[in-house]
């Protein structure tokens, strides 16, 4: 359910196999440190749509773009998830995030800016390994 | 003497054009034939496009929310590097000068980077859920 004071919500659109807002990272948008521990994610005009009424059904997409970079950074705190009904397991660590943002509706004239990385916070993160479906009992 | 009565069937102009139409098709099959070998060869394994994990949301997406005990991956058949994250807020400011908040307890984001398995083969890719 969206805030009531929802305006705005920017996200790739569901593909037809119904892979859910994910799209291809360009070469060198991840960059992750030699010791594994911080992940950096940056990437530039992402075609995405703008659903104020989202999740509703009927809510209409209007093409926006969206420029972000998000940085993940271990806390050390070891943290395994694994479901075998699922198949899949997760093996990593919680983390602190903080991202920075742009948006862009050319079909309105709005655009938005978020302020500097180090202002953000997030209540949850977690980096590491995964291997799921044919790969979980391999 | 009258050419289209010599095998003593009267035939009509019209009966003699459909006779030379399905005369011609046999030579048309060739032709066509040559057409499609100029085609490169295709294979029709699937798109290398990673497939959605398999459970649906309530609703009725295969969306995976955020947590500790839920799957961090947006894709399936996947070996690789996650990070998962949700429940962002921050502040920003419009071209008007306006002062709008950011986030959501269901505003995630996640990457994935690694090998997946699709278009029977297993492919490298790095993706995000955005």
């Amino acid at each position: 359910m969206a805030p009531v004071n929802q305006i705005h919500d920017c996200h790739p659109p569901i593909s037809p196999s119904g892979l859910y807002w994910v799209v291809p990272v360009p070469a060198g948008g991840l960059s992750v440190s030699p010791d594994g521990n911080t992940f950096t994610l940056e990437m530039r005009n992402v075609a995405v749509v703008d659903q104020p009424r989202w999740p509703a059904l009927d809510s209409i997409a209007t093409p926006a773009r969206m420029t972000f970079k998000m940085v993940w950074k271990s806390t050390g705190e070891p943290i395994k998830i694994e479901d075998p009904s699922k198949h899949f397991r997760f093996t990593g660590t919680r983390a602190a995030c903080q991202m920075e943002a742009q948006i862009e509706v050319p079909s309105i004239s709005f655009s938005w800016k978020s302020d500097p990385l180090e202002t953000s916070t997030c209540d949850f993160a977690i980096i590491g390994d995964e291997v799921n479906g044919r790969y979980y009992d391999t | 003497m009258n050419p289209l009565s010599t095998l003593g069937v009267a035939r009509s102009r019209r009966e003699i054009l459909k006779s030379s139409a399905l005369a011609l098709l046999p030579f048309a099959i060739p032709l066509r034939s040559r057409a499609s070998q100029d085609q490169p060869p295709m294979t029709a394994n699937g798109g290398a496009d990673p497939y959605p994990i398999p459970w649906l949301d309530k609703n009725g997406s295969h969306n995976q929310p955020a947590g500790p005990t839920l799957e961090p991956s947006h894709i399936y058949h996947f070996k690789g590097r996650v990070a998962r994250s949700s429940t962002f807020s921050g502040t920003g400011t419009d071209t008007q000068g306006n002062r709008i908040a950011f986030g959501t307890a269901t505003t995630d984001y996640g990457v994935m980077q690694g090998e997946y398995w699709a278009a029977r083969a297993a492919q490298q890719g790095t993706f995000t859920h955005i």
